[in-house]
């Protein structure tokens, strides 16, 4: 009991508790790169099919970027373990995109796909992913990305085709390329206070 | 107004052996937050080597707080730890029990 009623001793142990928390909970929190790469996919999707051949523009594209993150996540996650929240989130954007891949093709091939409509469509499904993302992981700022979204979907149904690629251009913008690098700075800022904090007490021995 | 007398040492708890180690306390701390882990995840989380974690981790086992599951994935072995309920409710009682010893340091 001598030893236990340590102060300096209980308190490290209760340090090394949270840090191993804090670590354990780490390994799910490396996405940014997938907004930003997105993002990017959109624009090259968006370019190629406005001054290349429409038809193929959209569906290579998301394919190939969705290969890439498919690739680059499975390559990152190798021996990392799984979490329910880890899965939840992997769930919603897994969902989206395989919705938004089937609405894009049906949507292109059946010649029915309204320019107004289409975007609506597709900035509803990201706001709505956004803003699961952000209500489960209790984070505003993936909410604010939601608002955008809703916002470009609202001004693409009133505006003109105009107003609606801007709009459009815009979320894509501050939601997954401002945002991606956002969320790339947050991380690599708690991976190297991790690394500091489990630095000075790791757990070293039995 | 009289002024409140310490906690008698009798009243404290002890606090759980086989979790009070300091690799064992790490390796159940890292295990409350996932599902299941690698032990090569473990090793490189807890900069350990692999004969003490494996020992460590052997004394969870036999104390019932963790579990183990070998299994191949494409042709490569992997060994498996899972936290326990009774693990989950062990680690529970020791933060409580430290947070009752930290709270009685510092009142004395």
């Amino acid at each position: 009991m001598a030893d236990f009623n340590d102060r300096q001793e209980l308190n490290e142990r209760l340090s090394l508790i949270e840090n191993m928390i804090a670590e354990g909970r780490q390994s799910t929190q490396s996405w940014g790169w997938t907004f930003v790469l997105w993002g990017v996919a959109y624009y090259v999707a968006i370019a190629w099919a406005h001054w290349g051949d429409a038809a193929i523009a959209w569906p290579v594209t998301m394919i190939t970027a969705g290969l890439i993150t498919g690739i680059i996540a499975m390559r990152r996650s190798s021996g990392r373990p799984e979490t329910k929240l880890g899965r939840s989130m992997a769930a919603v954007w897994i969902s989206l995109g395989i919705s938004l891949f089937l609405f894009g093709i049906c949507a292109g091939f059946s010649g029915h796909g309204d320019q107004h409509v289409v975007i609506a469509v597709i900035s509803t499904m990201l706001g709505m992913a956004n803003a699961t993302s952000s209500l489960t992981l209790r984070w505003k700022p993936q909410f604010a990305c939601a608002v955008v979204w809703w916002a470009a979907a609202v001004v693409s149904l009133f505006g003109t085709v105009t107003q609606g690629s801007i709009g459009f251009l815009v979320a894509i913008f501050l939601c997954q390329i401002v945002f991606g690098v956002y969320m790339m700075i947050g991380e690599a800022r708690e991976a190297r206070q991790l690394r500091s904090r489990s630095g000075k007490e790791g757990p070293s021995h039995a | 107004m009289p002024e409140p007398m310490a906690q008698p040492a009798t009243d404290l708890p002890e606090l759980n052996p086989i979790i009070h180690g300091k690799l064992r306390l790490a390796l159940l701390s890292l295990l409350s937050t996932v599902e299941e882990a690698e032990f090569t995840w473990l090793r490189a989380k807890t900069n350990s080597t692999d004969g003490n974690l494996g020992a460590q981790l052997l004394k969870l086992e036999e104390a019932g707080y963790v579990s183990m599951e070998k299994k191949f994935v494409l042709r490569k072995p992997q060994t498996l730890y899972r936290m326990t309920e009774s693990g989950r409710q062990a680690l529970t009682e020791y933060v409580q029990a430290l947070k009752q010893l930290l709270g009685a340091a510092i009142e004395s």
